[in-house]
């Protein structure tokens, strides 16, 4: 728990998130995955940092205060999963190309409705 | 049925407290019996009427046996809430309870006679002793959202009653159009109630109307008297169909005749002035006073104007509804006792004449076949009993003396004019108001009287007499109403009818306010011997009153010219318009919105998750700290590469070089978890940052290397809401890395050797404490597999999803 306002952290985070949105909001389909991606990944540096950057590991028997273990085996969580989805959707957008010919989500999009 | 409850003793000292049970079968029987109809009916078919007419009769009688207590009786509901399932008892809600379930055995045994052989009988009873039960409810509620929930309970029940003959369109639009303007004010009410327990504490009626005092300090207090004051007048104006809300009221009579006989004199639109009558002991002062004389003397008047150009017998009745519930709320709005005696004493007159003429405009209806004015004439003949029933019940609607509405109304004028000569200016229009709106309700009353008498036409067929079951009603209904105005008389020559002015003085008791108490008591009516200025006045309004009828077509001609110029009185077009208008807007905002493009959709869940965080922080009061650089250099520096390489996978000019730059960022934020002393994450992070480039490599060898333009315009609108975005994060970030948490950490960090024997206190939970968690996430890998081969699988085999 670090008590203080992070300027650093904070803007290197609204970097992410903002690259993340752009490529979120892109017609090219790897892209989005790309965002998404980003997304997550600042996401979970968010979320480590919830828990204090500044102590020990929390391995018992090192001393110290350690960082919030639960937030980490939050964050391992979200990782894990993290990645089975990102499988998911770039087996999701080999599929839709397959089925449309195309990745660009303008095309799509007309074949769709 | 009145006098019943008429014969008990009123005075405070022999008041005890009401039994919870009582209260609990009087309000609960009519819910059994509608979910017991559809068994009932399928044994007895038609009498299903009388089944139903004697739930109504026990209601009545367990309310005779309430009357004469006072006070409340509660269960807890919602305890941390302060919700209690809670009743009050007091002589309001006797009176409002006993006209719903009296009124209720006359509908009933009515129905008998009139729905006879009609379809979807089940349906109807099972309905209206639902809504009598709500009625009940709504009366003698004690608890704020007791009467809330029942409340809309009502409206409800009216929406299915109303749209009884659910094939016929009118019927289904009134229905709704009932619903809507009900349900809407209900809601305001709602928030009215919220504020009113927040401010006072509690959501207890019981608790609020015995110290109406304090509970009106408190309001004031917190500056809130006039928004809880408007937002419940406007649920009370909506369920009275007051200006302008009367839309739906008229509307309503697509009902069958004995719902609408219900819901315009005993229930429905009772339960707003009912509303009024609740809260005016809390709420009664200068503001109540402008508002509810104000817009009930408006009311009066517009709905007897529209009376007059009525060219049907319901039509008629409808709008003298509205506008005899515009007299009753006026009443309640002057302040003082007499303002409570006109509201009271009119409640039970109108209940009286009203459910009477509504029966008799369905017997005619019934028998003769039509309810134009224009085709009926001369009726006497056919129908002598209900001829005789409509002289007293109509004479009594147009205020005429001897008759019950006259006294009612004649403590109307007395009220109007010493508010009047207290306030002066302005307040004169109140006294005026009142003998002209008057004026046309003696007009049109009249009006609907002649249909029994002049030349019967040619053009009406044979009209045969009622059954009993429907001629018996209104009898009794006329009985109670003439009793009522002989009562006058008899005072007059020194005899009172003491139990009725025991009983409404009683009533009038509970609605008075705080400094107006002790008045109660001594309620008194009488016929005038002496010439007063409230006397002036009701022989204004007579004269006036005949003289319209006598050259009624001009009178009709005038006000429909009026009606034209002035199509606002009528109030439809902003019903209307409201719920079309929503209708088109929602299509257009769909269309907006839906459009099938993936980034309308992530668009405007950013821009929306953006405007609500910011609208939170600024409704918040949220402060942005100020910054200091504490990391270290080498957080900065893996931060700022992190940073950049995100930049370049946005502007990496092919899929190859977009996920180089990705695996940086990923490899980059590996080592931050390494700093950040999370050793586990970050193993697993290098993981799957290896094992996603591979996926990604393999994936993308199939992919066209297609990479789209960059249109300008639409990357100008991209970069704002990216922008924002970013923007919101920073601000969040800062404002959470500012505050120290409350952790649960400890807790682990204590009890991971002793419970689970592990030192590595991430891994002891994941497999441990939250083991369970770690398999959901298993099978969430596992699934995405399934799926992943599923997908890929099928495509080689040929088929298609």
């Amino acid at each position: 728990m670090t008590g203080d306002a992070e300027v650093v952290l904070a803007l290197a985070l609204g970097v992410l998130f903002a690259a993340g949105t752009f490529l979120v909001l892109r017609r090219d389909l790897v892209r989005v995955v790309f965002g998404v991606l980003v997304l997550s990944q600042a996401t979970n540096v968010y979320l480590i940092t919830m828990g204090g950057i500044g102590g020990v590991a929390p391995i018992l028997g090192h001393g110290g205060e350690t960082t919030d273990p639960l937030v980490q085996a939050l964050v391992l969580t979200a990782v894990v999963i993290g990645f089975a989805t990102t499988a998911l959707l770039l087996v999701l957008v080999y599929r839709t190309y397959q089925e449309h010919g195309s990745i660009d989500l303008d095309d799509i999009q007309g074949a769709v409705r | 049925m009145v006098t019943f409850i008429l014969g008990l003793p009123y005075e405070s000292n022999v008041q005890s407290t009401p039994d919870l049970w009582v209260l609990i079968a009087a309000v609960g029987l009519p819910f059994v019996a509608a979910a017991a109809t559809p068994l009932v009916a399928r044994a007895l078919g038609n009498r299903t009427a009388y089944y139903a007419a004697a739930v109504a009769a026990v209601c009545f009688g367990l309310v005779v046996t309430l009357a004469g207590t006072h006070g409340g009786a509660a269960v807890t509901w919602v305890g941390p809430l302060s919700i209690s399932l809670g009743f009050y008892v007091d002589g309001l809600a006797t009176l409002v309870g006993a006209l719903a379930s009296g009124v209720g055995v006359l509908v009933f045994c009515y129905s008998a006679g009139y729905m006879r052989g009609e379809p979807g009988q089940p349906k109807y009873y099972a309905t209206m002793l639902a809504f009598m039960g709500s009625m009940l409810g709504v009366v003698y509620a004690g608890d704020l959202v007791v009467l809330f929930c029942f409340w809309e309970l009502t409206s409800i029940a009216s929406f299915l009653l109303v749209g009884h003959y659910s094939d016929r369109r009118e019927s289904r639009y009134a229905a709704r159009k009932a619903m809507l303007v009900t349900v809407g004010g209900g809601l305001f009410m709602l928030v009215g109630f919220v504020l009113l327990a927040s401010t006072v504490g509690t959501y207890s009626l019981t608790a609020m109307l015995a110290e109406p005092a304090a509970t009106r300090a408190a309001v004031e207090g917190a500056g809130l008297l006039l928004p809880i004051l408007s937002l419940v007048g406007i649920g009370a104006a909506a369920k009275s169909a007051q200006v302008p809300f009367h839309v739906w009221l008229p509307d309503a009579m697509a009902a069958p005749t004995p719902v609408s006989a219900f819901l315009h004199s005993a229930t429905m639109v009772k339960a707003g002035v009912f509303l009024l009558g609740r809260v005016r002991p809390i709420l009664v002062g200068g503001d109540w006073t402008t508002a509810f004389v104000a817009l009930g003397l408006l009311t009066m008047l517009v709905a007897a104007v529209l009376a007059v150009c009525a060219s049907e017998l319901k039509e008629l009745l409808a709008y003298s509804t509205v506008s005899h519930l515009g007299l009753i709320v006026a009443g309640f709005g002057f302040s003082g006792a007499l303002g409570s005696e006109t509201a009271v004493f009119h409640i039970l007159n109108h209940a009286a004449f009203k459910a009477a003429l509504f029966l008799v405009a369905g017997i005619v209806a019934h028998e003769a076949g039509t309810r134009a004015f224009d085709d009926l004439s001369g009726l006497r003949h056919d129908l002598p009993i209900t001829a005789g029933v409509t002289v007293v019940a109509a004479l009594g609607m147009g205020g005429v003396p001897p008759f019950n509405g006259f006294y009612s109304k004649e403590l109307l004028f007395e009220a109007s004019y010493e508010f009047a000569h207290h306030a002066g200016g302005l307040a004169w229009l109140a006294p005026v108001v009142a003998v002209v709106g008057s004026v046309f309700t003696l007009a049109y009353s009249l009006r609907f009287l002649s249909i029994f008498f002049g030349e019967r036409p040619e053009t009406l067929g044979s009209v045969h007499r009622a059954p009993w079951p429907m001629t018996g009603p209104p009898v009794v209904l006329a009985a109670i109403a003439g009793v009522i105005g002989l009562g006058g008389i008899t005072a007059a020559l020194g005899a009172p009818l003491a139990p009725v002015e025991s009983f409404v003085g009683w009533v009038v008791a509970s609605t008075l306010g705080p400094d107006a108490a002790g008045h109660a008591a001594s309620f008194h009516y009488y016929l005038p011997t002496y010439v007063s200025p409230a006397v002036v006045m009701s022989a204004l309004a007579i004269v006036g009153g005949v003289a319209c009828f006598l050259r009624w077509r001009r009178v009709r001609w005038a006000t429909r010219g009026l009606l034209d110029a002035l199509p606002v009185l009528r109030a439809d077009g902003w019903y209307d318009r409201l719920v079309y208008g929503a209708n088109h807007a929602s299509t257009r905002v769909q269309r907006a919105l839906w459009t099938g493009h993936l980034r309308t959709y992530a668009a405007w869940t950013f821009v929306g998750a953006v405007a609500l965080a910011g609208f939170g922080y600024v409704a918040t009061g949220v402060a942005v700290p100020n910054a200091t650089p504490s990391l270290g250099a080498t957080l900065t520096i893996i931060l700022a590469v992190a940073a950049v390489a995100a930049i370049a996978a946005v502007r990496a000019p092919s899929h190859v070089a977009g996920v180089m730059a990705l695996s940086v960022v990923g490899f980059a934020v590996t080592v931050f978890f390494v700093l950040a002393s999370a050793p586990d994450v970050a193993l697993t992070q290098v993981v799957v940052e290896t094992v996603t480039f591979v996926v990604f490599l393999v994936i993308l060898d199939k992919l066209p290397s297609y990479y789209g333009r960059i249109e300008r315009s639409r990357a100008a609108r991209d970069v704002v809401i990216s922008v924002l975005v970013g923007a919101l994060v920073t601000i969040t970030t800062l404002v959470a890395t500012d505050a120290t948490p409350d952790a649960i950490a400890s807790y682990f960090v204590e009890n991971t050797v002793e419970q689970a024997g592990g030192h590595n206190i991430v891994n002891v939970i994941l497999v441990d404490f939250r083991g369970l968690d770690t398999l959901g996430e298993i099978s969430v890998v596992a699934m995405a597999a399934v799926t992943v081969l599923t997908l890929i699988v099928m495509r080689e085999r040929g088929e298609t999803p």
